[in-house]
């Protein structure tokens, strides 16, 4: 089985390769299986048109394989010859049978976290002075209005918040209004949930329409007293 | 005769094909359910509709849904009696069955709990299919049943303030208090008359589900501390009626596994041919 050595080798080594080594590589992700198997089957190939430019290096690798599998004087091989031969039916079988069954998930959904608001409400800037008495009033309205679900410490978890889907945003979190502009937060206070657009699942979201509820004033004083609250600042073009 | 590499080549483009299909395909792994959604087992025999202790319930999966207060639309409430509901479900196959569960210290006579439902292909907000400003969103359709009513009302929604009885009233329920926790089982046809109003019920189909419960104890002043939008309310979760069992898969296993025998069998025969001719 000496040409055969060489190839199988081959194949593991790429194998181990492209599993274990290549996701490690910073910069790099796990490969999925469908890709993996493409590259083994390139390689495969390249080992295929290799073996078989001449003659001799063709018969070399052809003569085990053609052994292996007619059974002719392998010896001790023949319990694994049959083993191959029982086994590649089960496994076409368990592979079949894998693909063709129903799943039992749920469908899956992608919701965009922040999605693009309305032309109108893009560069507004807080018209409200930022002065103490001002962040002040905000933090007490955020008491008053806000905090139930998004918390009396800005985290995302007051006391009404854990049955919605999705959970209400946790303003300490650096990926939430740190990353957003004060004229985002305005229209996402004045619309509330029902304002989003179809990407963002507006039909699940428990937001309030505050628009229908408080002045504009106010709404600019709750975005002022959020960021100070939370120790974070509104992302700005400058 | 062909040289045996030429039968090889053949044999190998075969089986390179049934390989990349194989491998395409994928291997499916079951996966632990989650409580996301409620799962209607099915059943033979009639569904418990009058028994929210019958034994035949134990078949079926429980899902536990975290609960808040109704807090999108006025008028709110701070806080709730009832944290969780577990839910159930059986079907027939023409009947389904909902059982929910939940703790409340009492049983009381304004005690209240309702399910909700997306209504055909259109979506609809979870709190009473409120108007959505950038999506057309559908009506949603409530069961609803109260403690001293001993009944269900079933209701449709488009927003707040818009819920209304329907005129023809398909939905049952029941409850049982004992031990501190209400048991209710609602109960209807799979599929009604009126699709345009009712939430149709395919076996084997995901539909969207949320559920609403009301405390219906009294404060000091005698007035009732959950009612009308002061609620336990949930997001919305899905719902599947178990389809018929579905043995095709065994026989594509079967099939392809027999492939695979009459490949390796005509290989080797063409492969020994080759080497004595």
């Amino acid at each position: 089985m000496g040409a055969l050595g060489k190839p199988i080798i081959l194949m593991v080594g790429m194998y181990a390769f492209l599993k274990f080594v290549l996701p490690n590589i910073p910069g790099s992700a796990p490969l999925p299986s469908s890709l993996i198997f493409l590259y083994l089957l390139l390689t495969a190939s390249g080992i295929v048109i290799f073996e078989t430019l001449s003659g001799e290096s063709k018969d070399a690798f052809w003569g085990p394989i053609q052994r292996f599998l007619t059974g002719e004087n392998i010896g001790g091989l023949q319990a694994l010859r049959y083993g191959v031969f029982i086994l590649f039916p089960l496994l076409v079988g368990w592979q079949t049978y894998g693909s063709t069954a129903v799943s039992d998930l749920p469908p899956t959904e992608s919701r965009t976290i922040h999605p693009a608001p309305p032309g109108e409400y893009t560069g507004l800037s807080n018209p409200v002075p930022k002065t103490p008495e001002n962040i002040m009033q905000g933090k007490g309205f955020y008491a008053a209005y806000c905090s139930p679900c998004h918390g009396g410490n800005f985290d995302g978890k007051g006391p009404a918040a854990r049955g919605y889907i999705p959970a209400p945003a946790n303003f300490a979190d650096p990926t939430t209004i740190a990353m957003l502009q004060e004229s985002y937060l305005f229209w996402r206070i004045k619309k509330g949930g029902v304002g989003l657009p179809i990407e963002g699942a507006p039909w699940k979201s428990a937001m309030p329409r505050w628009e229908v509820e408080l002045p504009d004033e106010w709404i600019w004083k709750i975005i002022m007293g959020e960021y100070d609250g939370a120790h974070q600042s509104p992302r700005t073009w400058e | 005769m062909k040289p045996a590499n030429q039968i090889i080549g053949q044999v190998l483009r075969v089986g390179i094909g049934v390989l990349t299909a194989i491998m395409i395909g994928g291997v499916t792994i079951g996966s632990a359910q989650e409580s996301v959604s409620v799962r209607a087992t099915l059943m033979t025999g009639g569904v418990p509709v009058d028994d929210p202790s019958a034994a035949a319930w134990s078949s079926a999966p429980p899902a536990t849904f975290p609960m808040s207060p109704q807090v999108h639309w006025q008028n709110r409430i701070q806080e709730v009696t009832v944290k969780d509901v577990i839910v159930r479900a059986l079907h027939d196959g023409k009947q389904v069955a909902v059982l929910v569960e939940y703790a409340d210290p009492t049983q009381d006579p304004d005690d209240a709990a309702a399910l909700e439902f997306m209504v055909g292909d259109k979506k609809a907000h979870f709190a009473h299919g409120q108007p959505m400003l950038q999506v057309e969103g559908g009506p949603v359709n409530i069961w609803f049943w109260k403690n001293k009513a001993a009944k269900a009302v079933d209701m449709n929604a488009k927003g707040f303030g818009t819920l209304k009885a329907q005129e023809h009233q398909d939905v049952k329920a029941k409850g049982v208090y004992s031990n501190g926790t209400w048991k209710v089982v609602f109960s209807r046809d799979l599929s009604t008359g009126h699709a345009e109003e009712d939430v149709q019920i395919t076996p084997g189909q995901f539909i969207s589900i949320a559920f609403a419960v009301w405390d219906g104890r009294k404060d000091g002043a005698g007035d009732l501390v959950e009612k009308g939008s002061q609620k336990a309310v949930s997001s919305w979760w899905y719902f599947r009626a178990d389809a018929p069992p579905d043995y095709s898969g065994y026989m594509y296993a079967a099939i392809a596994a027999a492939l695979a025998l009459g490949f390796q069998f005509v290989l080797i025969r063409k492969l020994k041919k080759g080497q004595s001719a």
